[in-house]
């Protein structure tokens, strides 16, 4: 029985689908076999960001209406061995679905994939209450501002009082402005929301022109932001993160973001 | 403009600013009250203080604190007139 996770973070805009698409395509190429679903009815978007918008036949609201088997309206990602998408309708809205199709949808996935990864729409209404029907565990995605925090609060808040357990991204930091003392770094954040960290992802201009190709920053793999995302797979997967040499760029980078701790 | 508003909050970072900032929106969200319903309820508590002790209804201060990881203390607090005043 596979994994079910919801990404999630109230506010619009700061990389819910990005952060799906990277950890979906950073999960299969360890070897998992992960699905992605983008539950974002009436304004999906997981499809472009993966690249795979032509190839879309079915999708989630077919399933549920019994239009089509749900394997059919999978789409296999064809540069990775074990990835697939469940596109959303872009033409139905929110209430097409009910909490219990997405529980069913979810559950049936869980039964032949190690993941499912669940892109969850903005907001905390009947869309994002759907999206978090079916997940057994929660990414929280946070960008260092205000507006998102707040917003980041509400859904901890809506999470917890679900029972779901939610873990936390820090999206599009940059250490230069935490240094400057005009950003709040990654412990900041943690403290405010009161959740353990997954990651926190640098501020990178490679996923926004991965992003205009539709490939997963994770695919093309040299940016600082994809090597994040990597990372923050095989925590997902239980694996060590191998450590990084004390005067390497990426130590100093750690310390820099507060994510690693001055060496003794 | 600028000195101003960096006057006006002492010369912090903006960044303390914003955390600052965060607690205090962030210990009122958690509540679910709004601005108003806080206020109607230091009103009664305050009338209900005013039966047992001698208090000036219109001093009782109401607060939400931010307390320990995700929880939040509501404050009330009151000065008590001397007794033979």
């Amino acid at each position: 029985m596979g994994r079910a996770i919801v990404i999630t973070s109230g506010k619009g805009g700061v990389g819910k689908t990005t952060t799906t698409a990277n950890l979906g395509a950073a999960l299969a190429q360890l070897g998992k076999s992960v699905v992605l679903v983008d539950a974002d009815i009436g304004l999906r978007n997981l499809d472009v960001v993966m690249g795979l918008e032509n190839r879309i036949v079915y999708h989630c609201v077919d399933v549920v209406n019994n239009k089509c088997t749900l394997q059919k309206a999978l789409i296999k990602d064809r540069r990775l061995e074990n990835l697939w998408l469940l596109p959303a309708s872009q033409t139905d809205d929110k209430d097409a679905v009910t909490a219990e199709d997405m529980k069913n949808l979810v559950f049936e996935l869980k039964q032949l994939h190690d993941f499912v990864i669940i892109d969850c729409p903005a907001g905390i209404e009947q869309g994002f209450k759907n999206a978090i029907a079916g997940a057994d565990e929660a990414i929280v995605v946070a960008t260092p501002e205000v507006s998102s925090i707040r917003d980041a609060d509400r859904v901890v808040g809506l999470l917890a009082a679900a029972e779901i357990p939610a873990q936390l991204v820090v999206n599009r930091i940059s250490a230069n402005l935490v240094k400057k003392g005009d950003m709040l770094s990654q412990n900041d954040v943690i403290e405010i929301l009161a959740l353990d960290l997954l990651g926190a992802i640098p501020m990178d201009d490679q996923v926004i022109a991965t992003t205009n190709k539709g490939v997963p920053a994770v695919l093309e793999g040299k940016s600082v932001a994809a090597k994040m995302y990597i990372q923050i797979a095989m925590k997902l997967c239980g694996m060590e993160v191998p450590a990084k040499e004390a005067g390497s760029l990426w130590s100093r980078l750690g310390r820099a973001l507060g994510l690693t701790a001055e060496p003794a | 403009m600028w000195n101003a508003v960096k006057n006006l909050f002492g010369g912090k970072s903006s960044r303390d600013v914003a955390k600052g900032r965060l607690h205090l929106v962030l210990a009122h969200d958690r509540t679910g009250l709004e601005g108003g319903k806080l206020q109607e309820m230091r009103a009664e508590i305050a009338a209900v203080i005013a039966k047992y002790v001698p208090i000036d209804a219109d001093a009782v201060e109401i607060q939400i604190e931010k307390a320990g990881k995700r929880e939040t203390h509501l404050v009330v607090s009151s000065s008590i007139s001397p007794r033979n005043a």
